[in-house]
């Protein structure tokens, strides 16, 4: 079976706008929440999230929106992005730097593109608006495109113009992971040699004020510890948007270009609950027939699992059905493997998690450490008997898989492997 | 081209289809609001105009309009106020660009169109008049129409080795053609010795095949009126300068304006371009012409074909896609 890599990797996260702050802020635990202006009335009870920094997106016309000044960016592309399609472009741009990819290797029918984003509610709630209050004739001619589901895709295809595959993928939380997963198989298929995969989210009210009716954020108002994901107080998931963009490379590709991997995409798996339209099977039976899949996939035995970079928002039902997935897997191992959710820092970025993670664990791999699970003051005892490593700890894990769980009951589980 | 004919009154009834409602203290703020990346002198025309709906002020509206969705670097092509420049192909405003420029002119202007008007707009000159004649509530000059190779071919009574149209453009306010200087022209064998060089008669018989085009396919002729291709011919010529020397692989842009056509004379200004460099210009050409004996009524089937059946549209066999459908197409 070919060989897949991760060969280039772009950040635009609330903890850090390329891979050495995202790096940085890893091995620190510097984490991205503030208490986020927009939630500062009496009347929303949420008071943390973590927004993407330096980049202003709240005006209604692109043309006055403000990025680092780095990225250049033409009206006639800016005017069909929505905030989060900004961050993929900017992500984008600095995955090809990194992977050191020219003009022919990124547009030609060998390189596809895969995206996942929840679209731009923001976008859409003014558009629709606009079309009440105004006319229908009076809408912008690229408010659509710039709004749906796909967005991410029909921009980024467009502007670098790819000629491979593309497509946009849907499964809520485990979005970008299924959309790495399929572009893992149309790669070991032989129908691509390389793809973009992308995750993206606004991270904005409108993406994350809509979850509090289901009571699934954080009421706590100290971004110090708001996401405290196995914490025996954890309340909640804080909101987060950005994009996350990797590349990944067929064996072939890698040689013939010279490049130096972050790791190895070893194999995934996916399964469903069948449970609850929102929340997760109380064993995590899905989550653990999907980790028992990808590693079945991968040809790896659960004790060469050297880290998991668990899905864990930091919902009290969410993170324990995670653990007894786990437990369920790695059986009376579970002492050994270390288990951290770097949501404690980023807070949780629904489309953009899986992708933003599995980035982490690639730099996790090619930099030699174990990122910690932060603002774990009191484990729940859920965990008791678990390794969660509290502080980043210098290693050189050489299996590590990345979970995600989307709504439906969808699980999907990546495996990485050291280059 | 606009500001020299005053508001009618007689164009009042069928002006816009609502009728303009009092400008507001809140309207000028949210025009401005809307026009804020127009120049100062456009935001100021819009302001005026909707005080007092002086249409004089309606080309430099339109012209700051669509120079705030044209990239900066294009812009200077724009400020040399040529009629001619093609929205697509010289200023890089794509379909949507389009809608997105009529739109904000809708707002300022308080009028409407409908996508079928859009189809046709291909040049600056043709948004400028459309505008015009939407805002003044005239009848819409006929599209600019595109004629490649085949059909320049088809109409002119003039053919191969001796046509110096490859492509045409023609319009209710003149004509645009190009043509390009393969090097294989029999006459540049001796003209000059071991040094081809297009000779400024060329350049003026160029002009005059254009205006004997305009003649055939314009939108001048009297109702139920033909022009008789086999009955043009070249009279005089008047003002001419030649600026350049054009040479094999130099495409000329070539340009006429009708300044008097009654039959017998039509007067044309002649004008050629190299890319931006003026090469040629005759401040008149003139040729005679007559009409075909017998009405439109009459004309048979073969002289129809003949003429390319001037009463079905030509476009579809060539040049851009329609505005309207090339937008609607992404999805």
């Amino acid at each position: 079976m070919a060989r897949i890599f991760v060969t280039g990797v772009g950040f635009i996260t609330s903890i850090g706008n390329d891979r050495e702050a995202v790096s940085r802020s890893l091995r620190e635990l510097r984490h991205g929440m503030v208490r986020y202006p927009p939630f500062d009335k009496p009347e929303v009870p949420v008071k943390v999230a973590a927004p993407v920094r330096g980049f202003g997106v709240d005006s209604p016309d692109p043309e006055d929106w403000t990025y680092p000044s780095e990225y250049r960016l033409k009206r006639e592309v800016l005017r069909s992005l929505c905030p989060n399609a900004l961050f993929a472009y900017c992500a984008m741009q600095q995955a090809i730097r990194d992977a050191r990819l020219g003009d022919t290797d990124i547009s030609n029918q060998d390189t596809g593109l895969y995206a996942a984003s929840g679209g731009s509610p923001t976008i859409l709630g003014r558009l629709l608006n606009q079309m009440y209050q105004q006319g229908v004739m009076r809408c912008p001619p690229l408010g659509i495109v710039a709004s749906i589901a796909g967005t991410v895709q029909f921009n980024l295809v467009a502007h670098f113009k790819i000629k491979g595959v593309s497509c946009g993928l849907s499964s809520a939380c485990a979005s970008s992971s299924h959309a790495l997963g399929f572009a893992f198989d149309d790669l070991v298929l032989g129908r691509q040699k390389r793809m973009f995969v992308v995750g993206a989210e606004d991270g904005n009210v409108d993406t994350i004020l809509p979850f509090a009716g289901m009571r699934a954020l954080s009421l706590n108002p100290d971004p110090d510890t708001a996401s405290r994901p196995f914490d025996v107080a954890r309340d909640g998931f804080v909101g987060t948007g950005g994009a996350t963009v990797l590349v990944l490379e067929t064996e072939a590709e890698v040689e013939r270009r010279g490049v130096v991997p972050y790791c190895e995409v070893a194999g995934w798996g996916q399964a469903s609950d069948g449970y609850n339209v929102a929340i997760s099977h109380p064993e995590g039976h899905g989550l653990r027939l999907a980790i028992e899949r990808s590693l079945r996939a991968a040809g790896i035995a659960s004790t060469e699992v050297d880290y998991v970079n668990a899905h864990a928002t930091s919902t009290p039902i969410g993170d324990i059905s995670e653990v007894r997935a786990l437990r369920a897997v790695f059986g009376s191992d579970i002492g050994r493997v270390a288990v951290s959710s770097t949501k404690a820092l980023t807070g949780h970025g629904l489309s953009l998690a899986g992708a933003m993670e599995t980035g982490f664990c690639a730099l996790a791999l090619r930099e030699g450490f174990l990122p910690g699970s932060a603002h774990l003051s009191n484990p729940d005892p859920a965990c008791a008997g678990m390794n969660i490593p509290r502080q980043t700890v210098a290693a050189e894990p050489r299996v590590v898989l990345n979970n995600s769980s989307g709504f439906g009951g969808a699980n999907v589980c990546l495996v990485l492997r050291r280059a | 081209m606009m500001s020299d004919v005053p508001p009618s009154n007689e164009a009042a009834p069928n002006r816009a289809e609502v009728p303009p409602k009092p400008f507001s203290p809140e309207d000028e703020v949210a025009m401005r609001e809307s026009l804020k990346r127009c120049s100062a002198a456009t935001v100021e025309a819009a302001v005026q105009f909707r005080r007092t709906r002086d249409v004089a002020l309606l080309p430099t509206i339109v012209l700051g309009v669509i120079e705030r969705f044209v990239e900066l670097e294009l812009r200077p092509k724009l400020r040399e106020g040529d009629d001619d420049l093609r929205l697509v192909e010289d200023l890089g405003v794509d379909s949507l660009t389009m809608m997105e420029t009529v739109m904000l002119v809708e707002e300022v202007l308080q009028m409407q169109t409908n996508n079928d008007e859009l189809r046709n707009l291909r040049t600056v000159g043709d948004v400028k008049t459309f505008i015009d004649c939407k805002v003044r509530g005239l009848p819409l000059p006929k599209p600019t129409r595109f004629l490649p190779v085949e059909q320049v071919a088809a109409v002119m009574p003039i053919q191969p080795p001796f046509l110096f149209i490859n492509e045409a453009q023609i319009g209710s306010a003149g004509a645009q053609g190009k043509y390009k200087i393969t090097g294989q022209e029999f006459f540049l064998q001796g003209h000059f010795k071991d040094n081809p060089v297009l000779p400024a008669s060329i350049m003026l018989e160029a002009l005059g095949q254009l205006a004997v085009l305009f003649l055939l396919e314009g939108a001048h002729a009297e109702p139920g009126k033909r022009v008789d291709p086999s009955r043009i011919l070249f009279t005089s010529c008047e003002g001419v300068r030649c600026h350049r020397i054009c040479r094999p692989g130099d495409t000329l842009t070539l340009s006429v304006r009708p300044r008097r056509v009654k039959m017998p004379l039509a007067t044309f200004e002649g004008s050629i371009r190299v890319g931006q460099d003026k090469a040629a210009v005759a401040e008149e050409v003139t040729l005679t012409f007559a009409y075909a004996d017998g009405a439109t009524q009459t004309v048979g089937a073969r002289d129809n074909a003949a003429a390319g059946a001037p009463s079905h549209p030509r476009d579809a066999a060539g040049g851009q896609p329609p505005l309207a459908a090339a937008a609607v197409s992404a999805s």
